[in-house]
């Protein structure tokens, strides 16, 4: 059997039982990878920007200010900050599936009596 | 004028509200304990003791994650960097925009699948089932036993050090410490009021945390993440407010945060010496110098007066005039001064650390290595340092920095054990959008805070760790309400609680669930298991007591090095197992024992080059980077190079049946 197929796989001819990938595992696969790239977009945001305008300042007694904050501070951190809230926002509400986890073999006694607790 | 210099803290009103707040705080730790302990009847007492039964609801799973990754450095720690360093640090803390989504998103759905698909319920667990192999769950065990024992050890010594520092200066406090035996005091070579502060702070947490278990522990971390975030909701404005008020007579044309980054661009940093104090006479009995006294003393040509802070408490014996070589800070910034001068006289009445009579004479300084001497430092990177030539934060730390917090959070046991207690992925969603919104509303307003405590409280670089306790003090004494600097002062308190009691259940678990129940004793009763829990749970939180009552030295580099150092060996490993079907043990075992000896060879190479625990940075770059890349990199090399895993297991982890 293949290890990184998503097709349906026979398990053999003589039971026909057939697999196919577990969509959780798909479903969090993918979220992985829009994750990992929301946390190298924020890099390449943040170090670059403070780097060029924080860094070596010529005359650092007269650093322009946005919002009584170093701009720098504000576009290179203060910015992406909110736009990673936004993302962030967008990625819990919009684009994470939910998903089937399966129940563990210590917690069937209690899916008679409670759903969890808040 | 504000009155904004530093005053003792813990006279009258603070002093008690301090102490009030903490009894209550220790009261309703010991409550939620005894119902966490009810909610142990009735259910599976391991997955109840170890993992909440898997039934997490997002004020707790969100709570306890978010307070459990900010420990007691986020409230001492960091405040005292952004005190001392600047505004730079909004960098130094910036990758904290995404860690949320990357500490629960990136494993958090799969790994919580994939302990229920297995039964697991520590992190060894998930590794020895995911691979069906006991040897792999027995390395990750010794590897979490050995990283957390260091740890806890360190995390007790620093409860008990911020808990001196709340209580230290209260004469209630003072009073019982002086009234121990004097066997309790030669229990260890440190002093009597850390030693008190220790005993109180570790029993505290290793009761509640034996009797009440997982839940306990996530309760009283919803508590404490709750008492963390009114607390900088609370001092933000009063910071920028109060603030403003002391430098507003100077600038008319700006207002607000503008005035406050003006008054910091124009700052120097101090410099930090020796000096010798001297009385004018003889001393006719001894003659204490409390930490933290301002001394005026005349240069040497005899026309300028410069201003001096003492950093640690001196005793001028009985019969002498002077000491020698004690260590004092001298403010340099003309702003400063004249402030603190300003403020000295308007407090005279009060019972601030200023002695008359004492002068310094021969003063010793350095300046900054990087920063001294140029206006600005405070609001430009990379930063002032004493020691570092590059400045506080060179680029290459900054990168650093942005691998350190998100993806280093993602590979620590402690949240990944967290993201296999949530109920559901409704929960998961809610709790990381809840958590995003958490640490915005905590890390970016602490920089304000402590850049606007720059312009209230000059000359705390003498004691910076007591900055976030004095903010507290000053910011509500200011306003009449000396009472709430109590709640504020719990901040730091509730994060150290709230990191140690998860890793203390952490090695307590290994223990009894990796070690005892799956290798050593399989058909144990649960009521064995129980008693197992408990006295495992009392005796590492007692044998971690009693390493901190003589801790080693190093103890914040140990907390940096384990940290880094487990994320360096878990999270490959864990990544594999949980997203790389062929994966198996060869591959995993070596991404695991490869992340952690790189790392460790980046701490023996610095060893070896005389730098003590500072670790050999490759490229300038910190040892996780360099341990993350050999993890994944040996991991994958070696899978390759291997058999494939057996098709049922794959099956089990990454295939469903599909009907008809």
């Amino acid at each position: 059997m293949g290890t990184d197929g998503e097709q349906v796989v026979p398990e053999s001819s003589q039971t026909a039982v057939q697999y196919e990938l577990d969509p959780t595992f798909v479903n969090s696969r993918r979220e992985a990878i829009v994750i990992f790239f929301c946390w190298f977009v924020a890099m390449c945001w943040a170090v670059p920007y403070c780097y060029f305008n924080g860094y070596n300042i010529a005359d650092p007694a007269e650093i322009p200010t946005t919002f009584g904050i170093p701009s720098w501070i504000i576009w290179g951190i203060g910015a992406p900050w909110l736009a990673a809230d936004l993302f962030t926002t967008w990625f819990c509400f919009c684009f994470m599936k939910d998903d089937e986890l399966g129940i563990a073999g210590d917690e069937e006694h209690l899916q008679e009596n409670q759903g969890g607790e808040e | 004028m504000l009155n904004s210099l530093p005053v003792l803290l813990g006279q009258s009103q603070s002093g008690n509200a301090v102490l009030v707040t903490f009894l209550i705080y220790i009261v309703a730790v010991f409550v939620i304990a005894g119902l966490s302990n009810k909610l142990l009847q009735n259910r599976n007492f391991l997955s109840e003791y170890f993992l909440g039964s898997r039934g997490l609801g997002v004020w707790a799973f969100a709570l306890t994650l978010a307070a459990t990754s900010s420990s007691g450095g986020s409230f001492m720690g960091f405040p005292s960097k952004i005190y001392s360093h600047g505004w730079v640090l909004a960098l130094w803390i910036g990758s904290y925009m995404v860690v949320p989504i990357c500490v629960m998103g990136l494993l958090g759905k799969r790994i919580n699948q994939v302990a229920r698909t297995s039964g697991a319920i520590t992190i060894p667990d998930v590794l020895r089932d995911r691979f069906n192999n006991v040897t792999f769950g027995l390395i990750s065990v010794a590897l979490i036993i050995f990283f957390m024992t260091f740890n806890l050890v360190a995390q007790f010594k620093a409860g008990s050090e911020i808990l001196r520092t709340l209580l230290g200066p209260i004469d209630a406090f003072n009073s019982m410490v002086d009234s121990m035996p004097s066997w309790f005091s030669s229990l260890t070579s440190v002093s009597a009021d850390y030693l008190f502060c220790l005993v109180v702070f570790g029993i505290a947490v290793i009761v509640y945390t034996t009797y009440g278990g997982f839940h306990a522990v996530v309760w009283t971390d919803v508590m404490q993440g709750i008492v963390m975030v009114v607390g900088v909701i609370i001092m933000l404005p009063l910071a920028i407010n109060q603030a403003t008020s002391v430098i507003g007579e100077k600038d008319s044309q700006k207002t607000g945060m503008a005035l406050v980054t003006a008054e910091m661009a124009e700052m120097l940093p101090p410099r930090f010496g020796e000096a010798t104090l001297s009385l004018a006479t003889i001393a006719t009995e001894d003659f204490a110098i409390p930490p933290g006294t301002w001394i005026w003393s005349k240069d040497e040509a005899g026309d300028k007066l410069r201003l001096f802070k003492t950093r640690k408490r001196y005793v001028i014996p009985q019969g002498t005039s002077d000491v020698t070589e004690a260590e004092v800070l001298e403010i340099v910034s003309p702003d400063d001064i004249q402030r603190a001068e300003d403020l000295l006289v308007s407090i005279q009445h009060k019972s601030t650390p200023r002695l008359s009579g004492l002068i310094v004479t021969a003063p010793q300084t350095k300046k900054y290595v990087s920063g001294a001497d140029e206006p600005g430092a405070f609001v430009t990177a990379p930063g002032p340092h004493r020691e570092n030539p590059d400045g506080f934060l060179p680029l290459s730390l900054a990168i650093s920095f942005f691998f350190m917090w998100a993806i280093s959070g993602s590979g620590q046991p402690s949240n990944m054990v967290r993201l296999m207690a949530f109920k559901d992925t409704v929960t998961l969603r809610r709790s990381i959008f809840t958590v995003a919104l958490y640490y915005s509303a905590i890390y970016f307003p602490l920089v304000i805070i402590f850049c606007c405590a720059r312009v209230l409280i000059p000359g705390m670089e003498s004691e910076p760790d007591r900055i976030m306790p004095q903010i507290a003090v000053v910011l509500t004494e200011n306003i009449g309400m000396g009472w709430l600097a109590g709640l504020l002062i719990a901040a730091p308190f509730a994060a150290v609680m709230s990191t140690v009691d998860s890793f203390l259940l952490m090695i307590s678990s290994a223990l009894v669930r990796d070690i005892y129940q799956r290798n050593l004793n399989p058909e144990a009763t649960e009521a064995k298991i129980k008693k197992l829990s408990y006295i495992f749970t009392l005796v590492v939180g007692f044998g971690a007591l009693l390493g901190a009552m003589n801790p080693p030295e190093f103890l914040q580099d140990i907390i940096v090095y384990t940290g880094s150092g487990l994320a360096a060996a878990f999270l490959a490993p864990v990544v594999y197992a949980l997203y790389w079907p062929r994966a198996n043990h060869q591959g995993c075992i070596a991404a695991m024992l490869g992340g952690f000896g790189t790392h460790l060879a980046m701490y023996c190479v610095g060893f070896l080059n005389g730098d003590g625990f500072t670790p050999y940075r490759l490229l300038g770059s910190d040892p996780i980077i360099v341990g993350l890349v050999a993890s994944f990199v040996t991991g994958f090399i070696v899978t390759i190079k291997s058999p494939p895993p057996a098709d049922s297991i794959v099956k089990k982890y990454f295939y469903k049946k599909v009907e008809g």
